[in-house]
């Protein structure tokens, strides 16, 4: 069905294209030249001699953090539509599979946005720009979840996703994070059945990322939910099913009751055991920068393989993750506040 | 030639520039453009420099320029291109640069603000007439159309609203605005959903875009009306809008109200107009004005940023007075420099000269060739190859005429040639006019950059075209054939008649060697291939003899030339020992064999006519028994090709055979003793042996030194210092050459032999290339004319016109589409493996790096 030596004929040029944008990823010299910038112009001429180029020359007045972030974003979004635009077929439907995840985020962040009663204006300039779509604007109408599924996500390729959270309540914050964690797993479920769908290289690599992903979620809601007024019962339904964890981890994890308990269950897959573990360099990295760098590893990694789609989803993550890393580092330099400068991910040697 | 055979002479320099003068000496430099600055902090941060701060202020500046030049032509004001070239201003009038700029920038800002604030009063005021005259519309039909009421009514009465008739439909509110035409369809779906279908929708579209005051984009909207009834939908219907970003208008339910506002709105629109046009006139103004300067501030901020850029690759010393720069540049332009630097001094109003230092150094120098607009294209086709090293035999000087005369070899077509010829004189002469153009398209750059090698190729395709007889495959009789068919038929005939004779004849044969018939006059052709050939049955068995011996003829000497060029270049290294162990083996090589192989096929065409020509030789199998020995007692009657042939020939391999091992072993072996005798006598040897490495005039040049004003009797003790390190190094550096492992130097010996002695083979063999390739050429010239051409031309009367019209056209462009430009390219590129390959590989290196002064010419260029 899908034969590796068609690959190019269809996305051969695009592939190409997205190694040459991997190949523009700032290297580790970039980021110390960054970390030595002492104010945000400096950090902004170190720039314009990586691939950015240009991109912060327009800017009229002084520079700000957000202005950094959302021309960043913006030369990602115009990447990404580059190639998206002209793909086709299957890499065109893997690649709006990425964008789901990003439409997620801002569904849930415009929900809690409007619970909190912010007005829509100053939500949708968070939102993920990777993530827009037409209705979402008017998501302040929706005051339950199928008010919210009946008036604004069905004609989005959410609808599907959101089919097991429909009820009457009110919309209140623990709702939303539910919301939130029954789309993801809905989203991942249905993204890997798409690339085992694709098949060949495509499944193998997605599959590695995708359980990865999946099974950092599972570990997140569980350690996050300790303190909260969440069941395990229902804690348990919120767990992605396309892990490495399913089914035996999950079954265990469900019955945690504290961090120790979940460490136990991290000590049965050895590449989880050393997130949870103290490495014992007294640098104190928190458990959310260990997952972060696995999955640059093995994003990274991604790039290892020829003839298949995940080099897209790789090169979002990669380049999301070196826009974390930029902002990072231009907050630090801004407010001054340089010891914790060095704790960004570096992504490529 | 000279300039061109071997790069220029350079040195690398040391510059003290007093801090107050630097700018100014390096501005001068800039326009000068002979200067290529050394990073002297590689391993800064670009924002750990000095004049970072400068910098900044001119990418500011340029941002600005950036700004005013998309409102410039957002506008389409034409910006003006006098062509002058300020010079960089003083770092004091970058300040009032900044503040102009500054000045505008704001003015600029501050009309577009207010443009845009009346722009958007102007669309909103424009939105809200047209939302006033459709909806006149909407209400109209409602009244008129009986079906619609009576579906109110009905919607009423469901609802369990009392009211009667058309008063009914003015009690359901109604919710009047405008939309982007593209979301209405969502909007329309998701008002649906909502309200559950309990709201009622009517739109009708814009007939005119409208112009979004923020971008100054022409966007196509809609009109839209919603009724509906209660508060809560109100509410929804209010939310569903702001969502998709439609602007709301109040709308008047009377008629006379309606009508009223309409006025009003109208008035006001009028009003607006003309507070608009003044604004935008103003506009127009403070843009007319900038674009006028545009390009010269652009020019100016450029250069300024340029010579930051310059500066802070330079090393500051300790007292911060004084600003230390590493340089190389031509040795012969050194005076240029010296009044550049006393220029900038001057300007400065400094008092204190600035001074030039030539410093030695074992790097390998720039490679940097004085090039003009002929020799650059053939220049850069070397370089393509690859940068020659320093001070190397440069190729391009001979590919000047070599190159097109191989190519011409391969496309000899004199209507080809002259097509050719003229398309690329008209480049030539019209070269000023078209530069511009260059830069448009890439294809198009390629070609008129080329011009120069275009014309030549022309040229030469004349010369060989004429040679070959060959015009679009016809042949010209100019001086009249050395053949005759007239002994072959009664003398009493006219030429007519005999002509008319000759056409109803299938074939007719003209032997040589017939002393009755005398179709040979013995009065061969003067010039070029005889024309009879052309109309001959075994043209093509004639003519590839004669190709491909030529080619090979051509291809030896070009070789040979080549290894005459490698002589040249270790006589300039004093390289003795390579004269030796390499050239002359390779000489003999050559020669004893490929050399040997050219003399008789020149004998062979001297001494072979037709009268004996069933005794001649073959070659090819002569040369093959050569190195067999084997010599055939048969001769059938005919005589040695010359007497005494076998003993040459049996020396000739004698010759050759010991060459291979002379090229692998002489030189590696005396390498190795004299490493040997090094190491046993002690670091005397190494003195008296300079090394072929090192610099022979580098401990003197270290030496001299070149300066203006104060400070000479320090500086020169400082230079011969420095001269006396370099000889330190120098030698330093041939002790070091010497301690190259011998086991590598054999090796790389012996791949360069095993090359040279295969690729002789393999190279006469590649120049065969020119004899199939101009065949190719002219036979596909011929079944362009034969299939095509011809078919026009053997019709008569007026459908032979028409036919001839139409063969002719087909027959052109085919003629300029596959043999001026697919062919022409083909020939191009074996011509120019020829010389990268065949020629290149006997004597160039290219491992240099190519001199890149610091000009404001060429940073205008890739601006």
């Amino acid at each position: 069905m899908f034969s590796e030596s068609m690959f190019s004929v269809d996305a051969g040029y695009l592939e190409g294209l997205a190694r040459g944008f991997k190949g523009g990823i700032l290297k580790k010299t970039d980021y110390y030249n960054l970390t030595q910038c002492e104010t945000l112009e400096d950090l902004k001429l170190h720039l314009q001699s990586t691939d950015y180029g240009h991109f912060l020359a327009n800017e009229a007045g002084p520079l700000t953090v957000s202005v950094i972030e959302e021309r960043l974003k913006e030369k990602l979004i115009i990447e990404f539509n580059h190639l998206r635009t002209q793909a086709t077929g299957y890499l065109a439907e893997f690649m709006d599979y990425i964008t789901y995840s990003y439409m997620i985020d801002n569904v849930v962040l415009l929900l809690s946005g409007i619970l909190h009663d912010r007005p829509i204006k100053e939500m949708l300039a968070k939102c993920h720009p990777m993530g827009t779509f037409e209705q979402m604007e008017a998501i302040h109408i929706a005051t339950t979840t199928r008010e919210l599924y009946d008036a604004v996500l069905v004609d989005t390729p959410l609808a599907p996703y959101f089919a097991d959270c429909i009820n009457e309540e009110d919309l209140n914050e623990m709702n939303i994070e539910i919301i939130r964690n029954t789309l993801y797993k809905a989203y991942l479920e249905d993204f890997s059945a798409f690339c085992q769908q694709i098949g060949g290289t495509t499944a193998e690599v997605m599959q590695e990322v995708l359980a990865f992903e999946a099974d950092r979620r599972a570990f997140m809601i569980t350690i996050n939910s300790f303190g909260t007024e969440l069941l395990k019962e229902d804690r348990k339904k919120l767990y992605p099913a396309c892990g490495r964890l399913y089914p035996g981890g999950l079954e265990m994890l469900a019955q945690a009751e504290e961090v120790e308990q979940v460490k136990l269950v991290a000590d049965y897959f050895a590449e989880y055991r050393v997130m949870f573990e103290d490495d014992g360099t007294g640098m104190d990295k928190t458990l959310e920068d260990k997952f972060f760098e696995h999955e640059v590893r093995l994003n990274v990694r991604a790039f290892m393989q020829q003839f298949h789609y995940g080099v897209f989803y790789s090169l979002v993550k990669l380049k999301e993750q070196e826009i974390r890393n930029i902002v990072w580092i231009a907050e630090c330099v801004s407010q001054r506040h340089r010891a914790k400068i060095e704790a960004y991910i570096p992504i490529l040697e | 030639m000279g300039d061109l055979f071997r790069s220029q002479e350079m040195t690398l320099c040391q510059l003290f520039l007093q801090a107050e003068a630097a700018y100014a000496c390096v501005s001068e430099l800039g326009e000068l453009g002979l200067v290529q600055f050394r990073d002297l902090k590689p391993d800064t941060n670009a924002f750990q420099r000095k004049f970072v701060n400068e910098i900044r202020r001119c990418d500011e500046m340029e941002r600005k320029l950036r700004y005013l030049e998309k409102e410039i032509r957002k506008d389409g004001i034409p910006i003006l291109d006098t062509g002058d070239n300020p010079e960089a201003p003083n770092p004091r009038e970058m300040v009032d640069l900044e503040a102009t700029l500054e000045k505008l920038e704001n003015e600029l800002r501050e009309v577009n603000a207010y443009a845009e604030s009346l722009k958007k009063n102007f669309l909103e005021l424009t939105e809200l007439k047209h939302i006033l005259r459709k909806t006149q519309t909407f209400f109209e039909e409602a009244l008129h159309d009986q079906h619609m009421t009576e579906e109110a009514v009905g919607l009423m009465t469901e609802e369990g609203m009392m009211a009667g008739g058309q008063a009914a439909g003015l009690r359901l509110q109604s919710v009047a605005g405008v939309i982007l035409r593209e979301r209405l369809p969502a909007f329309e779906r998701m008002l649906w959903r909502v309200c559950r279908g309990n709201v009622f929708l009517k739109q009708a579209e814009i007939d005119t875009a409208l112009e979004d005051p923020a971008t100054g984009d022409k966007v196509l909207k809609s009109v839209f009306i919603i009724f509906f009834q209660g508060e809560q939908l109100k509410t929804r219907v209010k939310k569903i809008c702001e969502g998709f970003r439609a602007t709301l208008y109040p709308c008047p339910d009377s008629q006379a109200e309606r009508r009223e506002m309409a006025i009003s709105v109208m008035t006001r629109i009028e009003d607006l107009n003309t507070v608009l046009n003044t604004t935008v006139d103003h506009r127009m103004r403070v843009l007319m004005a900038a674009a006028k300067n545009l390009r010269l501030w652009f020019i100016k901020v450029g250069k300024i940023k340029a010579i930051y850029h310059t500066l802070n690759m330079f090393n500051v010393e300790a007292t911060n007075k004084c600003l230390i720069a590493e340089a190389w540049c031509a040795v012969d332009d050194l005076d240029k420099i010296h009044l550049a630097l006393r220029r900038g001094t001057e300007r400065a109003g400094s008092s204190i000269p600035p001074i030039l230092n030539r410093m030695s150094t074992r790097e390998m120098p720039p490679t940097y060739f004085r090039v003009n607009k002929l020799t650059s294209g053939f220049q850069s086709i070397i370089d393509a190859y690859g940068v020659a090293s320093y001070r190397e035999a440069n190729p391009s000087p001979f590919a000047i005429v070599t190159f097109p005369f191989l190519f011409a070899v391969m496309y000899g077509d004199f209507g080809h040639g002259t097509l050719m010829f003229l398309a690329a004189l008209w480049m030539v002469l019209r070269e000023k006019q078209l530069a511009p153009t260059a830069k448009l398209s890439e294809i198009w750059a390629t070609f008129f950059n080329g011009r120069y090698i275009i014309l030549m190729m022309g040229a030469f395709s004349i010369y060989t075209g004429l040679i070959y007889n060959d015009c679009f495959s016809r042949s010209v009789n100019i001086f009249g054939s050395g053949w005759s068919v007239r002994g072959q038929f009664n003398q009493s005939l006219t030429p007519d008649q005999i002509r008319t004779q000759v056409r109803g004849i299938e074939s007719l044969q003209l032997n040589p060697n017939d002393a009755q018939a005398k179709a040979w006059r013995a009065n061969p052709y003067p010039f070029g291939l005889d024309p009879v050939w052309q109309v001959s049955g075994n043209k093509i068995t004639f003519t590839n003899s004669i190709k491909m011996k030529t080619s090979v003829v051509l291809g030896v000497i070009h070789m040979l030339f080549g290894v005459f060029v490698s002589l040249t270049n270790h006589l300039h290294r004093r390289d003795m020992l390579s004269v030796v162990g390499e050239f002359v083996p390779q000489v003999l090589f050559l020669l004893g064999m490929f050399g040997y192989l050219v003399i008789l096929i020149l004998y062979k065409w001297a001494v072979y006519s037709g009268r004996n020509s069933n005794c001649a030789p073959n070659l090819l199998i002569g040369l093959i028994n050569m190195f067999l020995f084997r010599y055939d007692k048969a001769t059938n009657g005919c005589p040695p090709i010359y007497t005494g042939y076998q003993g040459l020939q049996t020396f000739l391999v004698l010759l050759i055979i010991p060459c291979a091992p002379w090229m692998l072993l002489v030189k590696p072996l005396i390498l190795r003793r004299r490493q040997q005798m090094l190491a046993r006598g002690g670091a005397m040897m190494g003195q008296q042996h300079p090394q072929p490495q090192m610099q022979p005039d580098a401990g003197v040049d270290g030496g001299d030194q070149t300066e203006l004003g104060m400070g000479q009797q320090q500086d020169g003790g400082n230079n011969i210092h420095d001269g006396d390190k370099a000889v330190d190094m120098g030698a330093g550096y041939g002790d070091h050459g010497e301690e190259v492992d011998i086991g590598e130097v054999f090796v790389h010996q012996a791949i360069h032999t095993i090359e040279y002695c295969l690729s002789c083979i393999s190279n006469t063999a590649s120049y065969l290339r020119l004899w199939a390739l101009s065949l190719a050429h002219a036979q596909l010239s011929e079944v362009l004319w034969g299939m095509v051409l011809a078919i026009g031309l053997k019709r008569e009367g007026f459908g032979g016109c028409l036919a001839l019209f139409v063969a002719f056209s087909f027959w052109a462009l085919l003629t300029v589409v596959v043999l001026l430009l697919m062919e022409g390219l083909s020939a191009f590129l074996h011509a120019l493996r020829l010389h990268w390959v065949e020629f290149m590989n006997k004597f160039y290196k290219g491992e240099g790096y190519k001199f890149e002064p610091f000009s404001f010419a060429r940073a205008e260029l890739e601006m």
